[in-house]
């Protein structure tokens, strides 16, 4: 008898658990459930070229109807699941249906964090959807305030900034993506903000945000009022997982997976934001919020639940596009304790390598030199550095072409 | 179809990339294994150019996202890319690489 994989979360990684099910020849049926209306689409450039107006949705879309249909692959949008039922296998979306499966593979990725004592408000927004987007961008005019000072936060000052938009930025840590860089390429992206002419408050918190008709009013801790027509809240995300732990799977800030994805139940996958997984190159289990990580740990789990052997064990990396300069961090650089310099990063073309202080590396982080990564991949997936007196010689340049 | 002038033979070692414009049209000319191929330089995902990425296993990395093409048909070899990229006839002629568009 056919058997039916269900795969609630229509994103960046269930679109590639469907997609890599029917590409490894899974024959049965493949049910795509969706919160949102629309088809699978990449989120990278709503923070990006959709916000700047230079992309359309249309040309994000990951899996379009025409090529579901295609590889008969069934989707259901706009539909949320409301329960998990191990027992029986099956599911209940909040219409009503009820869905059985045989696999089922939790994509449901990450939710913004909000600010807790503030009330939700038309001028007050957060990013994540392509509704967001869209909102946002009606948004761009006059003064945004940006609350965080993380890569969203980063990327929509970036983008408001080319339109000629205002922008105040308030960071509660004192330097910028503190979580993910080390203070030296903190201090670069802190410079080409302020040069691009953002108003950047570090280690500043907001003790009061209201929103009115035609603005929001933040006081800031230091007794300082900024008033601007709307504001961001870009304050990190959390794992969707509430679906998993309602049902009484293994969760742990995300669902805790092993290297195939597998869940505490042998029948369920899950991939992506929503994850805490072992990582080969940090040695611990770790939650990552990147598309690379969305896309690669979804095609091991669709191919490790039918039954081929796969195990993800991917160096973590991502990228951003700020004013024209393509970022790419590898590994957990914000680990190391030593610094190397290829190039000149600190003025926007060149790399940095972060080794632990017993000479393993921790990661890397590339300012408009993608090329100076890829030879790195295979080494830290070794846990291998390069040899440092050759590796600090000048890098190839790298121009890019339009960036998504 | 009609042979386009696209590069000295010289300009291209093994293993390595360079973008050239060819009637208008960005070709990715790649040297592998004594090979030449020439392949639209503008990745089908991103807006990357290819002649800025990796030649590995008869395969083209783009710089952006690691995708990767075949070199010899242009198909998709990897995640995130889904469509083909357009390959180009080519071939050498005292020391000049021409492509037909």
């Amino acid at each position: 008898m056919s058997e039916t994989f269900v795969i609630i979360g229509a994103g960046q990684s269930g679109a590639w658990v469907a997609r890599t099910l029917r590409t490894e020849g899974f024959s049965g049926r493949i049910i795509l459930i969706g919160a949102e209306a629309h088809e699978p689409y990449e989120r990278p450039p709503l923070s990006k070229a959709v916000l700047k107006g230079e992309a359309t949705v249309a040309s994000t879309i990951l899996l379009s109807q025409a090529e579901a249909e295609t590889a008969s692959i069934e989707y259901c949008l706009g539909v949320e699941v409301s329960e998990i039922d191990r027992t029986n296998r099956n599911i209940r979306c909040a219409d009503g249906r009820h869905i059985s499966y045989d696999k089922l593979f939790i994509t449901t990725g990450s939710r913004v964090r909000y600010l807790p004592d503030i009330a939700p408000s038309a001028r007050i927004h957060t990013l994540r959807s392509h509704d967001d987007a869209a909102r946002l961008r009606q948004a761009l005019h006059g003064h945004l305030l940006v609350l965080g000072g993380g890569w969203i936060g980063l990327e929509v000052a970036a983008t408001a900034r080319s339109l000629g938009v205002s922008v105040t930025l308030i960071e509660a840590a004192p330097r910028l993506c503190a979580r993910s860089l080390p203070p030296v390429a903190s201090a670069y992206l802190a410079q080409l903000h302020a040069r691009n002419g953002v108003d950047l408050r570090l280690a500043q918190s907001v003790a009061a945000l209201s929103a009115y008709q035609d603005s929001v009013i933040a006081e800031l801790a230091d007794g300082n009022i900024i008033t601007a027509e709307n504001a961001l809240v870009a304050i990190g995300v959390v794992p969707a997982s509430e679906l998993a732990q309602a049902c009484g799977l293994a969760c742990e800030d995300g669902i805790l997976v092993d290297e195939t994805g597998q869940t505490s139940d042998p029948d369920i996958y899950a991939a992506g934001d929503v994850t805490r997984h072992p990582n080969a190159f940090t040695g611990t289990n770790i939650r990552l919020e990147s598309w690379a990580n969305a896309q690669n740990q979804a095609i091991i789990a669709a191919r490790a639940a039918l039954g081929i052997p796969a195990a993800y064990r991917e160096v973590p990396w991502f990228w951003s596009d700020q004013y024209g300069v393509n970022i790419q961090v590898l590994g957990m650089p914000v680990a190391g304790s030593k610094f190397y310099r290829r190039g000149a990063p600190q003025t926007g073309m060149g790399t940095w390598l972060a080794l632990h202080e017993d000479g393993r590396p921790a990661g890397a982080i590339a300012m408009n030199a993608p090329r100076d990564l890829r030879p790195l991949r295979p080494m830290f997936a070794n846990h291998t550095a390069p040899d440092l007196a050759t590796w600090e010689k000048s890098a190839p340049a790298f121009t890019p072409a339009a960036l998504a | 179809m009609r042979w386009l002038d696209a590069a000295a033979e010289q300009d291209i070692a093994d293993g390595e990339c360079l973008g050239v414009r060819v009637a208008g049209t960005p070709v990715a000319l790649v040297r592998d294994g004594g090979k030449i191929h020439a392949l639209h330089d503008l990745c089908t995902h991103g807006a990357a150019r290819l002649s800025d990425g990796f030649v590995e296993n008869g395969c083209i990395e783009c710089p952006l996202h690691q995708g990767l093409f075949d070199l010899a048909t242009g198909a998709p070899r990897s995640a995130p890319i889904t469509e083909a990229v357009k390959t180009y006839p080519v071939r050498c002629i005292a020391g000049r690489i021409e492509i037909a568009l």
